[in-house]
Formats: structure tokens, C-alpha cells, sequence
């Protein structure tokens, strides 16, 4: 990656109206290197003022700096370029269920899902219609999954949402964790962040105040958030920077909740 | 009484926050704390500062990048940290009825005037 | 770890402390240098050496306690870059001890100055009584005991006398 990075940095340099800016943002961006990404996608979009993926860019910059207005604007801007562009339909609608806009977050994740938006896209829809209270509708791939790998995936509100189930030993039971590169990771980030558990369980021996539900931190790239179940197992669930927090534990609940039931039919059978 | 004493103390006043502290993330030691009663300053420290690190290596070790807020939630209570790039680390003690968006808000306030 | 006592009673609460402050090596001893416990240790010319050292150590800085302070210093902390180490006296009714606490970026010295303190409430707790009338320690019953204590920690027949 940092070689991709420093190579678009050339390239720009050598011939700064090239659209290379739009791959250099965005990886400047999932590297938590928010400002910079912003100052070359305003850079670029001063060059390209029509181009949607320079407005779309900037919409997902503005949501990791917490600028929703901002975001909004980009992305409409997006449609009135693109009308079927399903990254603007999709992010607003993200906005939208951040706001408690249920009907307006259906209305573009809807859309988003005609256009072949994808099973994340589906799996979004799912959620702000449970949220809104509205689980009538069919949807085609909600029926719960069995693959281990997929426990959690009807759960996950994008793709920058990721969910592992660990045993106590730190293995993996279910879930998945793909890194920026769409490489599966999750092992060795299982194994990585359950020491914190052990940590965890430590501290509370002596601080009286009970047994642990679960822990959040804040990290440069990511929200994460771990909670214990049933057999000493432990749910990692990690999202993107602009994740609010109390959206990462209802959807950290949710994945509580599904795990223990996975485990426990584990058992019976 | 310390430089930290005034910003300690605006965070103790905090409805449901039990203690807060100022301390050394490598240590585990108090440099500074505001508690009421009941609360053993030392042991916080030294359990939270323990936390604190433990995500922050944890996270470095699996590409997260460094921790900034942690957040501990238990039947009793609340645990929450911020630190920044100095080896100080803020910790509140909690209720766990304690509204915990004002006291990460709070903490962030009071780690820029930290650093 | 590898824990050998000299007096069984003290197995148990060393366990739990290196345990919980996460300590690399760990040494209970008596002020003279008598070794009573080590935890991590793996050759006995250390436990020995540690013994002496840490023996001298608690005495000087206990000594300059009572110039430059009147009492003499309690506890010990010294940090090198990959290790500190923790010296601080224990008192039980079979009398007073020093432990030596060897820790690494793993601890802190919060974590084994609060677990020290247990391990202190849980020395005294599992002490038995001291025997009615102690010998006077003479020095070859020095040399005795301390030939008998390293045998028992590291499972070989004790020198002859």
C-alpha cells in the first residue's frame, strides 16, 4: 500500500490533472490520513469539477471527519451527475439511518438495491427496516446463515463493518475480517485483540465493579468494539472511523445475541 | 496541588463520575486524581493504565493504528481512558447510568489542554 | 512458571503474584540472604548471587533511609531498558522477609506494587506461628541451612558438611 501511495504521489506530480488522485484519496483516507486525503480530493476536484467519483470521494472524507452536511451536498451533487451512482445512493441512506431518517434511508438504499447495489447493499435495507420497525419485506438473501464465515453477515450494516466470533483461546469460530485489500485477516487479528480480554478480565478482579459487558476503543483507522459470551467466547466487531459508537454497540449487541445462539446450537448438536 | 487539579475536578463534577485521574500509561502510577470516596486512586491507576496499553499494542499489532478513547462497560460500572502522544492517560471512574457521550466529549476537552 | 519454596506455606501466594503482576522472576528471602522462594529462576548460582545482592541492597537503602530520613527506606525500584525490578520488605508472624520482583514491559510498577500488597496480606494470612524457641543462627548454621534451602529448590542432595 505505501508503495501504491507513494507511486500515485509521483504520478500526480509528474501531471496533477491526472485522476490518479481519486485512487490516492481514497488510500490516504482508509489509512486514517483524513486531512491529506481531503486537501488532493479538493485539489483534484478543482481540476474535475464534473467528475462524480471526485464528489463521491470527498462525501466519504466528510463522513470520516463527522461533516454530514458536507457529505450530503457531495453526494447529491453525485446524482445530479450520475443518477444511478449507487455509492452516493448508498451513503446517503447511511446518513440518513445516522440521523433516524428511516423512510428517506429505505427511499436510497432502496434504489441503491434496484440498480444491483449487492448483498451489502440488501443487508443495509434489512437493518434500517428492522430499525424503523417495517420487517414485513422479503428480502432475498435475509434467511440466517450458516457458514460460520457468514454468521454475522446479515448483521453488518456496510462493508466497512466486520464481525469474528474467537474462542478463549484467541482461534477464530466464526465471522471474517478482511483488511483494506480485501485479504482475510482474521486470525491473526483475533489472536491480537483477545489479549485485551485477558487484560480485561484481570482488572476486573479488583475493581469492584462487577462483571465485564464490553469493551470500545477508538482507534486512528477504525471503532472496535469486544464483548464476552457464552463458553469464555468473545465477539469482535469493528467498523469504520465515522461509526458512531452507539451504532457499534447496537450492531456489537445484535452480534452478541446471534453468537450465543450459534454456540448454543452448537452444543445441542 | 497540581496544574491538572482544576480540570480533574471539572470532570469529578460530572453527574455519575466517580474519579478521574491523571495517569502514567508506562508506570501505571498517578500523577494527579479527583475521587470520591471509596475509590482506591492506586489501583485504578495502575488496572486502567494496564487496559490502556494493552489495547494500544494490541491495536498497533493488528494495523488498527494507536488507540485514542477506550471504554470499559461493567455490571457496576464504567472505565473510560483517553490518551494522546505523551505516556499521560485520563481515566474516569463511572456509574453505569453516567452519560458516557458527555464524558468522551469531556475527556477529548481535557486531553487537548494535556497536551 | 517454575516456582520452589523452602516452606510450602509460601507456594501459594507467590503463585498468585507472579501470576497477576505478571513478574519474570520473583525471590523471597530472608534479610540475611537466606533464600525462601524463587519463582523463574533456572540456575541456583543466580538464586544464590540475587539472594546476597538483593540482601545488601535492602540493607544499604534501608540504612540510608535511617541517615537521610530518620527511618529507613521501605521499597526499591530501579528501571533498566528492558527490565525494573521491585525490593520491598514483607512481614509475617514467622517474621520479616524481603521479596525481589523482576518484571518487563508485560507489568508496570502499579501493577506490582497493588499485587504486592496482597501478596504481603496473603504472607501474613498463610504464615503459621513461629516455633517456640529459635535457634541462634551461628554461621555455620548459616552455611547449613542455606546449602539445605538451595537443595530444596533445585531437587539435589545437600552438600556435605
Amino acid at each position: 500500500m505505501a508503495d501504491d501511495i507513494r507511486g500515485w504521489s509521483d504520478e500526480l506530480a509528474r501531471d496533477p490533472s491526472s485522476l490518479v488522485f481519486l485512487q490516492l484519496g481514497e488510500a490516504l483516507r482508509r489509512q486514517g490520513q483524513i486531512e491529506i486525503a481531503l486537501k488532493i480530493a479538493l485539489r483534484g476536484l478543482d481540476r474535475h469539477p464534473q467528475c462524480a467519483e471526485a464528489h463521491d470521494l470527498i462525501a466519504r472524507i466528510a463522513v470520516d471527519r463527522r461533516d454530514f452536511p458536507r457529505a450530503i451536498e457531495e453526494w447529491e451533487s453525485v446524482l445530479s451527475l450520475e443518477p444511478d451512482h449507487i455509492g452516493a445512493m448508498k451513503g446517503l441512506g447511511y446518513i440518513c439511518f445516522q440521523q433516524g431518517r428511516f423512510d428517506d434511508a429505505e427511499r436510497f438504499l432502496s434504489r441503491a438495491a434496484a440498480g444491483g447495489g449487492g448483498a451489502d447493499v440488501s443487508n443495509a435495507l434489512e437493518m434500517v427496516r428492522r430499525s424503523s420497525g417495517n420487517t414485513t419485506v422479503w428480502l432475498p438473501d435475509s434467511t440466517p446463515a450458516v457458514d460460520p464465515q457468514r454468521i454475522f453477515a446479515d448483521l453488518l450494516l456496510d462493508d466497512g463493518q466486520t464481525a469474528l466470533l474467537l474462542d478463549a483461546n484467541g482461534y477464530v469460530l466464526g465471522g471474517l475480517y478482511l483488511d483494506s485489500l480485501g485479504d482475510d485477516v482474521s486470525q491473526d487479528i483475533g489472536a491480537q485483540l483477545s489479549g485485551i480480554s485477558d487484560e480485561v478480565e484481570r482488572s476486573m478482579r479488583h475493581l469492584d465493579i462487577g462483571n465485564w459487558r464490553s469493551i470500545i476503543f477508538e482507534t486512528q483507522a477504525a471503532v472496535v468494539g469486544m464483548a464476552p459470551t457464552i463458553d469464555d467466547s468473545l465477539v469482535v466487531v469493528a467498523a469504520s472511523r465515522s461509526t458512531p459508537l452507539g451504532l457499534l454497540r447496537r450492531v456489537m449487541d445484535r452480534c452478541v445475541e446471534r453468537a450465543t445462539g450459534w454456540l448454543q446450537t452448537g452444543r445441542r448438536s | 496541588m497540581t496544574p491538572f487539579r482544576p480540570m480533574l475536578e471539572a470532570l469529578t463534577r460530572q453527574r455519575g463520575v466517580r474519579a478521574s485521574l491523571i495517569v502514567s500509561e508506562n508506570d501505571g502510577l498517578v500523577v494527579d486524581s479527583s475521587l470520591r470516596f471509596d475509590q482506591d486512586g492506586d489501583r485504578v491507576a495502575a488496572l486502567a493504565a494496564s487496559m490502556y496499553r494493552k489495547a494500544r499494542l494490541s491495536a498497533r499489532a493488528a494495523r488498527l493504528g494507536a488507540v485514542a478513547f477506550l471504554q470499559l462497560d461493567a455490571e457496576r460500572g464504567r472505565v473510560c481512558a483517553v490518551g494522546g502522544r505523551s505516556d499521560l492517560v485520563i481515566v474516569v471512574v463511572a456509574d453505569p447510568a453516567a452519560n458516557v457521550g458527555l464524558i468522551r466529549v469531556e475527556l477529548f476537552k481535557a486531553l487537548e489542554s494535556l497536551e | 512458571m517454575n516456582i520452589a519454596t523452602v516452606e510450602p506455606w509460601v507456594e501459594a501466594p507467590l503463585r498468585r503474584f507472579v501470576d497477576d503482576a505478571r513478574a519474570r522472576l520473583a525471590l523471597l528471602l530472608h534479610p540475611s540472604g537466606q533464600v525462601v522462594a524463587q519463582a523463574g529462576f533456572t540456575r541456583e548460582v543466580d538464586v544464590m548471587t540475587a539472594c546476597a545482592l538483593a540482601a545488601a541492597s535492602h540493607a544499604t537503602s534501608g540504612e540510608l533511609g535511617k541517615r537521610v530520613d530518620g527511618h529507613a527506606f521501605r521499597s526499591l525500584h530501579y528501571t533498566g531498558p528492558d527490565r525494573q525490578l521491585f525490593l520491598s520488605p514483607v512481614n509475617t508472624a514467622r517474621g520479616a522477609y524481603i521479596c525481589l520482583t523482576v518484571f518487563n514491559g508485560e507489568s508496570s510498577l502499579g501493577l506490582v506494587r497493588m499485587y504486592f500488597e496482597e501478596l504481603c496480606h496473603d504472607l501474613a494470612a498463610a504464615a503459621p506461628p513461629l516455633p517456640a524457641a529459635p535457634r541462634p543462627t551461628i554461621a555455620a548454621d548459616f552455611e547449613l541451612d542455606l546449602n539445605r534451602n538451595l537443595a530444596a529448590l533445585f531437587g539435589r542432595e545437600p552438600a556435605a558438611t
